[in-house]
């Protein structure tokens, strides 16, 4: 009944989607990871899958995640991440930064809309439960981002931050990624299917 | 949910976006710590943006400003 899954050396989502996929058949599914990324990503999908997870280092630089599904596990993710503070009553509000500039026109001008969105993001009567950065955007995560300190307290609100990792990737600043969770495009469309309402500046 | 706010800010108004827009390349250059927000709703409720800096940043923020870029005012948040 359970399965084990060498996932070492392969590029994210690989190692989520083999997971996914064996817990489809099996009770339980050990997974082998070489990354920090795909480690935070396989326990990630533990938890809304319904599964306890153990992480074994195995010293080398992998990780043995051994996954096993609950009593019963439910059938979709479960919705306690879900705030209270949400206004929609349906579901998560989520904001969607999929660019570092605000408004099409001028860069320049979409630069400085964009922090000053941000820096606002605080001071809002209903905070988002969520923010996604993804292409562009992902660029305000970034160490020396002028709006670093702004997420920075929205993180200690309790705000979850995902950052694309493809994105990331793509432009060269995954080791500079400064705030929020490297994320996959299962958790990005996950968190968005599911909102409430989606805000996208 | 309170903010506590025990930093001292002021911050640099401007007739124009632009002026902002151009203090905030300048100030980056100079390295002086600065951020760009939102000009304050108990300040003016146009959609504009400013320079929030802290005191002892100010001598260098208008020595850097000086002469290169307008500003309207500074006042204290």
């Amino acid at each position: 009944m359970g399965t084990i899954i060498d996932a070492k050396g392969l590029a994210c989502p690989q190692p989520v989607v083999l997971t996914k996929k064996a817990l489809e058949n099996n009770d339980s599914v050990t997974v082998i990871v070489d990354n920090e990324t795909a480690k935070e990503n396989v326990s990630r999908l533990a938890e809304k899958s319904g599964c306890t997870i153990s992480v074994e280092s195995a010293g080398d630089g992998t990780f043995r995640l051994s996954l096993s599904k609950k009593g019963a596990a439910p059938s979709t993710v479960t919705s306690s991440t879900l705030s209270e503070t949400s206004t929609a009553k349906s579901g998560p509000n989520v904001f969607v930064i999929s660019s570092d500039t605000m408004g099409k026109g001028d860069d320049e001008l979409g630069a400085a809309l964009m922090k000053a969105f941000i820096h606002t993001i605080f001071s809002l009567d209903y905070l988002p439960d969520t923010l996604i950065f993804y292409n562009t955007g992902v660029k305000l995560t970034e160490k020396n981002s002028d709006v670093l300190d702004d997420l920075k307290k929205l993180e200690e609100q309790g705000v979850e931050i995902l950052v694309c990792g493809t994105c990331a990737n793509f432009f060269n600043i995954k080791d500079n990624v400064s705030a929020g969770i490297i994320s996959n495009m299962y958790d990005i469309a996950g968190a968005m299917s599911r909102a409430g309402r989606i805000v996208m500046p | 949910m309170t903010v506590i706010n025990d930093v001292e800010y002021y911050v640099v108004l401007f007739n124009s976006v632009s002026y902002a827009l151009k203090s905030e390349k300048i100030l980056k250059k100079e390295n002086i710590p600065f951020k760009l927000i939102p000009v304050p709703k108990s300040i003016s409720s146009d959609c504009g943006v400013c320079i929030r800096f802290t005191p002892e940043n100010r001598g260098a923020l208008i020595n850097a400003l000086e002469g290169k870029v307008e500003y309207n005012e500074i006042r204290r948040l």
